[in-house]
């Protein structure tokens, strides 16, 4: 087990040296994991307080996660030493000038005041700060030039040279582990995925504290097998990474059996509880992700980050007052970030207002063109607006960011189905399965499909079906339809089971309504035909205590049965009267 | 959102048009003189106007010239003023250090302009008329460039700097030609390419940003037509523009200038479309794919481009990729960017037109061979059409779904078919496949008439010229000699459908050319531009030059396009293939060579090779297999790279024959007839296993698979094939193939000494040969009839002389070398088991045919045959008592046994 000690240690000394190389984002996370920790009161002593500012004590007191024993642990890893900081005080005043000037965003001028500089530390913040102004000019190029049929093809125009510097430096073995980060960067910019992988592994295992470094690394990792292939060393900030790597591969149960081992020693992350909640809200345990933002919310109130996903669960139980409040306060402390827009993009889906919703979720789009959920709640949007090719565009500009986002492929098979085009649409259905097999929603839906009239593929249906029963069917559409169809195909003895089965969900549940009186009706009439009258007798029973005309079905079912049992010379009787 | 609709393109202001501008202040100096300064000579300056005339034209092309090969050319406009142009044009270039610059080149050259009232100007003054080609022209840049914004003109500022840096540096190179192997390449090419202009642009490794690269490739892509050998050169050619794009460093030109007009962009790849369809995969489809790759990350929103590389992916046989473009396609542009054989109909524009990525779709699954899925997309197809009211789509799919039904052997429809189809067809569940082919094809013909479809009018006539040939319009129900006369083919409504079908050639014009004018034609102009700088003629008569140059331009509006004479190449080879059907050996074969000479570079590569299969069909058959073979290796060269090739099939079939012909009919163990074997296994191998598909190759295999085996004298095992087979010929209703199968039972009957038994085959073979027009085939099928009777003793001689007197005709005139053999040989076989015939006085009769049969087996190789022949021939010899000549035969008789004892080289052909 590695001591909460040293993690602390650690960290603390990885944030002053990331923050020292302007790798900003990364020291804020690591930040985040410091203050994570839980802290050690015999330890606690001010001079250490510095990243652990008031919020520990609070979070305490209001947190509702029980502090969990951490478990049989880590292995204790060959401790990576921490790097040494060796030429600060030879380049330190233009280091100071540069580091400045990057803080104020002018990155071409930091470059140039460290251009003979050779130490590591200014070399790499002088790539930095070329690379950044690189992609500061490409974005601007990229709204200059755009020209009639879209984007024009405005790339970093230092990337050639910085990677020539790095490939050489790395040659002669004079990179350190940072410039490792940003050449991996930048050979991932340039379309060389592998040599990037390489590049990044080998900087993490120098300097496993560098998130960002594992941030593209996780970028890099589309598949299980790229991901296993990675030779990593082992180290607590390789859980992190792979608890983050298989959430994207849509392996949660791994993915939150990482968190949870993590939870051990950072046990008030917020990093850590908000992927948590993620890796839940896809196993769609709505109540539970609710609690978790809330909590979330409570500790770090400004927080925008991932608030798109909590929207979506407050959408999805159509929360309006809480989507609302949520939106407001997102709205006021970043309105220009992508999520925020999205948040009232779904407010507005809620209120039915779907063009104020395409809007906001347009004005996210532009923010960040990559930004999946956003095109594909826009395709619902356009959906719901009946316009079907509008909702197709989208839809496909959503797959082809990634190619393995379900919902958007759902999303276009739906929106043919909804053309009139079922036979198209399966092959949509078929995608989307394929991405997530053990969802019984899209087995449901290609179900539907092959049911419609247009194709009248019953058998196929019948198939998809028992595919949703099997992925536990949570909406109790396909052990009914199942029912149905066997019953429409003549084959009672099937369609008899799958009633049956019904039923006991619906009994399970204390659900009643149409279907229920369907079964009970059919049930009755089936077993009467088979000659199983006390069987009989017990549906038709039931079939009494409603109202209605399945009462007086059930009562004629009855007296049916008395005749039947009561031998056939009764029926004598009614033949030949006296 | 649904696709960019046709915009006008913007006019943007490159650093070629500034060179051309420079240019133009050359040409037309503000100053007042009456001929500007360098020029000597009034044709001079003549000259140069006409080439800036031509340049401002092809400024609406696709690509640009660099300043490199506005260099070479202007080399060959201006002979001894050309260094002064140039010079004077670097300089130019050179003295433009910074944005203001630019702001004053500009404002000059609002000099050069003449006023609008044009009355004010003096004789000997030089001034732009602003309402010419090229007042406009500078006009235009004028404006242009007055709309760019501040930043604008930065960029153009820095693709000037790229602009000279790139000639300069090339030119360095050139001079110095550095030892270095980059430089030495470039070297290398430029040598070529000052001899050879098209080749201009050779110098690859030099142009690294990417709109170069795609030039190259498209330039490379034209160079294949021609020749091959340059496909290595330009494939590593862009291999090297690809990899070396990490070398570049900030001399990247915007491509976003590079990349033109919607309109032009559209044409391009329409043309490109064609090129695909045309040569096949004999294109390396990698490299289009590579250049649409890289089209499309320069115009992300140009969603056609995706078509291509399905149409690309579908010609490389890759389902995946084709299925997940065609997908792509339809999702992005909801089928509304191109496919402009559609009208904007009225009511569907909201909905897109996701009906024609069905019928691509279905059409797609046909061509991979999965009948029952496309048939379900097809049906899918129909139904949205109906519902968008989409007639033109309709019309197309209802073609496309009895082509479908006509091509692929589909035994029962109702089973595949849902219910909704019958609202195509109100009746149609009843009906057979072939009835259904023929409603869908009326319907696709109405609607298709209409709405003035001419093309699609055109194939549906040969398709319906193709369904008359093959089907007789009543279900036959009875073979009997009496009914069969009503139940028959119409040759002439065949030859009807086919003269309808060509009528397009005629009426095409107007529709076709406004078609693809706007798009594909400024890139014309660009490549006509270029071809005439290639010839030397120019250096004389400039204006000769310049009238060939409006003459092709002419040309190209006028010429028939590339899908028309598709349809009219198809309907010559439906010509040929029904002459075949019909028996007229000539006549097929002049068809195909019309086809194969006015058609075959224009057509898709499957048609052109569907010619010179028949062509070489028809000198195995007529001139025997030496000429064949040697055919073969050239249509092999020709057609490697085909997909799906119909060469490699015709291989095997020709070495089948051969390899039966050869063999030992005594020795059925024979090296020949296990090569027979191995090629109708093969054969049988090409064909797809899914149930319905290529049934034309199945039948084949069998068909000969049959045949081996009555070679190899199994005669119940090749009944039992022969009968299954034609089993599956009436599941699938080929009714042709039936006519085949019966006679080769007889066949099998009569080998076997069973003659009685062979006897109805052969009368049922000849009946449906009348029923379906089989003149050839009912000749061999009425000597194969008089064979029987002979075998069933020599007092049938007389008949069976009779039937075969009346089938020589047919057999002299069109049948191949071994059916003429066979004819001869047998003819002097009833001779003389004719009791009453002498040999002693009438010896020629017996003889000449003889002589006759063994001649032409010679070609063929058919030892067995021969031997028989010089047997008979060795015998009315010995009669005779010509003892020299019966020693002569038995000498070949021998040869020929020997040869068919001891197959030496067994194959020559196969590797």
């Amino acid at each position: 087990m590695v001591s909460k000690e040293s993690c602390r240690n650690e960290i603390r000394a990885a944030i002053r040296q990331l923050s020292d190389r302007c790798l900003y984002s990364a020291a804020k996370w690591a930040g985040e994991q410091l203050v994570g920790i839980e802290q050690d009161p015999s330890n606690f002593t001010p001079s250490n307080t510095r990243f652990q500012r008031g919020s520990s004590s609070i979070r305490r007191r209001f947190s509702t996660i029980s502090t969990p024993q951490p478990s049989a642990g880590f292995s204790q890893p060959p401790a990576t030493p921490l790097p040494q900081e060796e030429d600060e005080v030879i380049d330190g005043d233009l280091y100071l000038l540069a580091k400045s000037y990057f803080d104020c965003r002018e990155y071409r001028r930091a470059s140039h005041v460290l251009r003979d500089q050779m130490s590591n530390k200014s070399l790499f913040l002088r790539c930095y700060a070329l690379y950044l102004a690189g992609e500061k000019r490409k974005e601007e190029e990229m709204i200059e030039l755009e020209g009639p049929l879209g984007k024009s093809d405005a790339i970093n125009r230092e990337l050639v040279s910085l990677e020539r510097e790095l490939s050489a430096l790395k040659r002669t073995g004079a990179i350190d582990s940072f410039g490792l980060y940003l050449y991996g960067v930048v050979l991932k910019e340039k379309g060389n995925e592998s040599l990037a992988r390489a590049s990044l592994v080998e900087s993490v295992n120098s300097y496993p504290w560098n998130w960002s470094a594992w941030s593209e690394l996780q970028s890099l990792c589309t598949s299980i097998e790229i991901l296993n292939s990675l030779n990593l060393n082992s180290h607590w900030m390789k859980e992190f990474f792979l608890g983050s790597a298989y959430q994207e591969l849509r392996m949660h149960g791994e993915s939150l059996a990482k968190y949870e081992y993590l939870q051990g020693i950072f046990s008030f992350s917020n990093y850590i509880q908000a992927q948590t909640a993620k890796a839940q809200y896809s196993l769609r345990e709505f109540d539970q992700v609710e609690i978790m933002f809330e909590d979330l919310l409570r500790n770090d109130p400004y927080r925008v980050e991932d608030m798109d996903l909590y929207s979506n669960v407050l959408y999805a139980k159509e929360a309006c007052a809480a989507l609302s409040f949520l939106a407001h306060k997102v709205f006021l402390t970043d309105k220009y970030r992508p999520e925020s827009c999205c948040i009232v993009g779904n407010y507005y889906s809620l209120k039915g207002q779907h063009e104020k919703a395409v809007m906001y979720f347009r004005r996210a789009l532009k923010l960040n063109k990559k930004y999946l959920s956003a095109w594909t709640l826009m395709g619902h949007e356009y959906v719901e607006m009946k316009n079907t090719s509008a909702a197709v565009d989208a839809y496909r500009r959503a797959v082809d960011v990634n190619p393995c986002d379900y919902r958007a492929w759902y999303g276009l098979g739906q929106a043919y189905e909804m053309m009139g085009m079922p036979f198209y649409a399966l092959h949509y259905f078929r995608k989307s399965i394929f991405f997530l097999p053990n969802d019984s929603r899209l087995w449901i839906a290609m179900a539907k499909c092959y049911q419609s009239e247009q194709l009248h593929m019953l058998e196929e249906a019948i198939k998809c079906y028992k595919r949703a029963v099997n992925c536990g069917d949570t909406e109790g559409i396909a052990l009914n339809q199942l029912a149905k169809l066997h019953q429409k195909l003549g084959r009672n003895e099937e369609a008899a089971f799958y009633f049956e089965k019904d039923l006991e969900r619906m009994d399970a549940e204390g659900l009643e309504g149409p279907n229920m009186f369907e079964a009970l009706v059919f049930l009755a009439t089936h077993l009467k035909t088979n000659k199983k009258f006390d069987e009989a007798e017990v549906y038709c029973t039931r079939l009494l205590d409603y109202s209605g005309p399945e009462k007086e079905k059930a009562k004629s079912l009855l007296r049916g049965i008395r005749m039947a049992q009561t031998d056939f010379p009764s029926m004598d009787m009614e033949h030949f009267p006296l | 959102m649904a696709g960019l609709t046709r915009t006008a393109g913007a006019f943007a202001v490159t650093p070629h048009k500034i060179s051309v501008c420079v240019l133009l202040q050359i040409y037309a100096p503000s100053a007042q003189m009456s001929l500007p300064f360098p020029f000597s000579s009034v044709s001079q300056h003549n000259r140069l106007g006409l080439y800036l005339l031509s340049l401002t034209k092809a400024c609406d092309g696709m690509y640009e010239m660099k300043l490199e090969e506005l260099i070479n050319q202007l080399r060959e406009v201006g002979d001894d003023v050309d260094a002064w142009l140039t010079e004077n044009l670097t300089n130019r270039f050179s003295y433009l250090s910074s944005p203001d610059d630019l702001l004053n080149f500009f404002t000059d050259m609002r000099g050069i302009l003449g006023s609008l009232d044009s009355g004010a100007v003096q004789d000997d003054q030089i001034v732009l008329d602003p309402n010419s080609i090229l007042g406009m022209f500078v006009r235009r840049c004028i404006l242009a460039f007055n709309l760019l914004s501040f930043e604008g003109v930065c960029h153009l500022f820095s693709s000037i700097e790229a602009y000279c840096r790139e000639a300069h540096s090339s030119f360095a190179q050139y001079d110095a030609s550095n030892s270095n192997l980059e430089s030495l390449t470039q070297y290398n090419q430029m040598d070529k390419t000052t001899k050879l202009h098209k080749n201009a642009s050779g110098n690859v490794p030099f142009h690294l940003h990417t709109p170069e690269a795609l030039f190259k490739v498209t330039e490379g892509l034209l160079v294949t037509r021609t020749e091959k050998s340059s496909t290595r050169k330009f494939a590593e050619a862009t291999s090297v523009a690809s990899a070396s794009s990490s070398k570049v460093e900030d001399t990247r030109v915007d491509e976003s200038l590079f990349l033109r007009t919607n309109l032009q962009i559209q044409g391009f790849l329409m043309e490109k479309a064609d090129a695909i369809e045309t040569h096949g995969s004999s294109f390396s489809s990698s490299s289009i794919e590579r250049f649409l790759e890289q089209l499309q990350n320069l115009a992300p929103e140009l969603h056609r481009v995706h078509f291509l590389r399905y149409l690309n992916k579908l010609h490389s046989d890759d389902y995946f990729a084709a299925l997940d473009n065609l997908l792509r396609y339809f999702d992005y542009s909801a089928g509304t960017e191109g496919f402009d054989l559609v009208p904007p109909s009225t009511g569907c524009s909201m909905h897109g037109r996701y009906e024609i990525g069905l019928l691509c779709l279905g059409m797609m699954h046909f061509r991979f061979g999965h009948p029952n899925l496309a048939l379900e997309v097809l049906t899918e197809a129909v139904r949205v059409s109906q519902q968008l009211s989409n007639d033109t789509c309709l019309a197309y799919t209802l073609a496309a779904m009895s082509n479908l039904l006509s091509e692929m052997g589909i035994a029962s429809t109702t089973s595949v078919l849902g219910a909704s189809y019958s609202s195509v067809t109100s009746t149609a569940s009843s009906l057979s496949v072939q009835q259904r082919v023929y409603i869908l094809l009326k319907e696709s013909l109405r609607r298709a008439d209409t709405l003035k479809l001419k093309r699609l009018v055109a194939s549906n006539h040969l398709a319906m010229a193709k369904f008359e040939l093959m089907n007789v319009q009543r279900p036959l129900l009875s073979f009997g000699p009496k009914a069969s006369m009503r139940h028959k083919t119409c040759p002439i409504s065949v030859c009807k459908e086919i003269r309808l079908g060509a009528h397009l050639i005629s009426d095409f014009s107007s529709e076709s050319s406004k078609m693809t004018i706007d798009g594909s034609l400024s890139s014309v102009w660009l490549k006509d531009l270029q071809k005439p700088w290639s010839q030397p003629v120019y250096s004389r008569e400039s204006s000769y030059r310049n009238n060939s140059t409006f003459f092709k331009f002419f040309v190209h509006l006028v010429s028939i396009p590339g899908s028309v004479s598709q349809i009219i190449g198809a309907s010559y080879l439906l010509r040929a293939t029904s002459w075949e059907l019909y028996g007229s050996a000539p006549m097929a074969r002049m068809n195909t060579l019309v086809y194969a000479t006015l058609f075959g570079d224009s057509s898709s590569s499957s048609d052109a090779e569907l010619a010179y299969l028949k062509l070489i069909q028809h000198l195995a058959l007529h001139k025997g297999y030496k000429d064949a073979f040697a055919a073969l290796t050239i249509a092999e060269e020709k057609f490697l790279t085909v997909s799906k090739s119909k060469i490699m099939l015709l291989k095997l079939q020709l070495v089948h024959e051969h390899a039966l012909h050869r063999s030992n009919f005594v020795k059925s163990t024979s090296g020949n007839l296990k090569l027979a074997q191995r090629m109708c296994n093969e054969l049988g191998g090409l064909a797809s296993t899914t149930m319905g598909v290529d049934m034309e190759l199945k039948v084949e295999a069998s068909l000969r698979e049959a045949r081996t085996l009555l070679a190899a004298k199994q005669y119940s095992q090749a009944a039992n094939t022969a009968h299954s087979l034609f089993c599956t010929c009436h599941k699938f209703n080929l009714q042709i193939e039936k006519a085949s199968v019966l006679l080769l039972l007889a066949e099998i009957h009569k080998k076997s000494g069973n003659a009685v038994m062979g006897l109805p085959y052969a009368l049922a073979s000849i009946s449906f040969c009348q029923s379906f027009n089989l003149d050839l085939l009912k000749a061999s099928a009425t000597l194969t009839l008089a064979e029987l009777w002979l075998g069933l003793g020599s007092n049938h001689s007389k008949r069976a002389l009779g039937l075969l007197h009346g089938a020589f005709p047919m057999i002299l005139g069109h049948g191949g070398l071994e059916l003429r053999a066979r004819a001869y040989i047998f003819e002097a076989n009833c001779y003389l088991s004719d009791p009453s015939f002498s040999v002693s006085t009438d010896s020629d009769t017996v003889l000449d045919s003889l002589r006759q049969a063994s001649d032409e087996l010679q070609a063929l190789e058919y030892h067995e045959l021969s031997a028989e022949a010089l047997y008979l021939m060795a015998m009315v010899y010995d009669k005779l008592g010509w003892l020299e000549e019966r020693e002569e035969a038995a000498a070949l008789f021998k040869k020929h046994i020997t040869a068919l004892e001891n197959p030496q080289d067994v194959e020559p052909n196969i590797a």
